[in-house]
């Protein structure tokens, strides 16, 4: 990152497997970075102060709320938005799909974060199933999902089929992956 | 939202910062959790923001253990606690403030340096560590010092240090050698559980040998004073007490002796006398939890 004579910095990282280049001021927030400058909506404002978890993104694997995060210090890192979870051929990954199938989408405002979330789960119960040394997988249950999840606020649905869909996703991921 | 943004890479790089800075408004920030959230609701003119999160240092990011205690960068985040199974181990009281802080996704970039230095009454993290009796170790300008973390705090969002300093690692001392049995937990009431501001929090830090003495102990108690406070006179009144001969009546004094070190407000969240009240009720029931323990091994 360069301080360059206007004040701006450039910050160079990764976003949904593309490297990217840009020019931000000191206060821009990551969301806006997203939203405004590469003009992906899918990630959503919501609270804007970290409560609600709408405007989640994945960095470098884990979820981290863009409303809160200075695009300064983006740089060199690893960014996955909502448009980066689907397949290349634009078809849905296996955590929408989910989504999708438990009736677990209604108004839809929360969905990116909470797909994203769940997204993340997987990979930290991959990592854990990694570090163990039994052969054994451990079962996820209802409780672990809602404690993960407990920064995501969906007004809709209830919470009842997002915690199904990523139970019913990642206690059988062997059978799908992505 | 406003601000200037400097992004040192090194402390020496800080350091000529500060310098430079002086005369100058600035507030450090790193996890920005905390300073993002005020900055939007309350703009301030002329601020520069001292980022913490690009420095490249090991310590101010690190966890290590040394034979008699466990060092804590003032960088590290609540999930690098969460992650750390010698600290669930060795401190549980720690592990679970850390577990238990704000959400997942904010457990991932909060920093307990940040938590600590916000100074506010209720802060999760802060809480275990004065249990804990931790010291923070401050580096500045003119150099180094060390202060208690149970004296860091002023105030409400006040601590002890100076412009040109800032809080570079945590040290907390290790377990007693002779320690096999812990009690050790954060307790905190609030009105949901997840993204919380407690009512009341406790945290309990109880080694025991195998006699069953309480070698020491700590207890520290927050939302309910302007500081997070630890109650020395209710550690003083169980340590060297064997737990087998611990009765109720003792629970009601240590719950008193807890007590005495509270000075709550009523808010939004809370009354006064709801907190008060909670707070002697949780003091006397996690000795009481003790005094059941021992009962159930017999």
């Amino acid at each position: 990152m360069k301080n360059s004579d206007t004040g701006s910095f450039i910050v160079n990282f990764n976003l949904n497997g593309k490297d990217v280049k840009a020019e931000i001021s000191a206060s821009t927030l990551l969301l806006d970075l997203i939203r405004n400058t590469f003009n992906m909506k899918g990630t959503k404002p919501g609270c804007n102060e970290g409560e609600c978890g709408a405007c989640t993104v994945l960095i470098n694997d884990v979820p981290v709320n863009s409303c809160l995060y200075l695009a300064a210090n983006i740089n060199g890192k690893t960014v996955t938005t909502i448009e980066g979870l689907s397949c290349n051929d634009g078809s849905l990954s296996a955590v929408q799909d989910s989504l999708v199938k438990n009736g677990a989408v209604q108004c839809g405002f929360c969905t990116s974060g909470m797909a994203l979330c769940i997204k993340a789960l997987m990979f930290e119960y991959e990592n854990l199933v990694n570090s163990k040394l039994t052969g054994k997988k451990p079962k996820l249950t209802e409780n672990d999902v809602k404690k993960w999840l407990e920064g995501n606020l969906c007004r809709c649905t209830g919470y009842v089929n997002i915690i199904k869909s990523a139970l019913e996703l990642i206690n059988n991921v062997e059978r799908k992956s992505g | 939202m406003n601000f200037e943004l400097i992004n040192p890479q090194s402390f020496k790089e800080l350091f000529l910062v500060l310098k430079k800075l002086k005369h100058r408004k600035y507030r450090y920030a790193a996890g920005c959790t905390d300073i993002l959230i005020e900055l939007k609701r309350n703009p301030e003119d002329d601020l520069t923001l001292v980022n913490l999160s690009q420095i490249n240092d090991f310590k101010f990011r690190g966890i290590s253990q040394t034979k008699n205690s466990v060092r804590l960068g003032a960088g590290v985040t609540a999930n690098d606690i969460v992650r750390n199974l010698n600290i669930k181990l060795l401190y549980p009281v720690l592990w679970e403030a850390a577990y238990n802080l704000a959400s997942t996704q904010i457990r991932q970039v909060a920093t307990i340096g940040g938590n600590i230095c916000t100074a506010s009454p209720s802060g999760d993290i802060t809480c275990a560590l004065v249990s804990l009796d931790a010291t923070c170790v401050i580096i500045g300008v003119h150099g180094k010092r060390e202060i208690r973390i149970r004296d860091f705090f002023e105030g409400p969002r006040q601590t002890a240090l100076k412009k040109g300093e800032l809080l570079y690692e945590i040290i907390i001392p290790g377990n007693k050698k002779n320690t096999v049995k812990l009690f050790s937990s954060f307790i905190k009431i609030g009105t949901r559980r997840s993204m919380e501001c407690s009512v009341v929090s406790i945290a309990y830090h109880i080694q025991i040998d195998g006699f069953n003495k309480i070698l020491t102990s700590g207890f520290a108690i927050g939302a309910v004073a302007p500081t997070i406070r630890f109650t020395a006179k209710a550690c003083d009144f169980i340590n060297r007490k064997n737990i087998n001969a611990l009765t109720e009546r003792d629970a009601e004094s240590f719950a008193l002796k807890v007590s005495e070190y509270s000075d709550p407000i009523s808010d939004i969240r809370a009354t006064r006398w709801y907190r008060e009240k909670v707070l002697f009720n949780l003091s006397k029931s996690i000795i009481e939890d003790i005094i059941k323990c021992q009962i159930e091994v017999k």
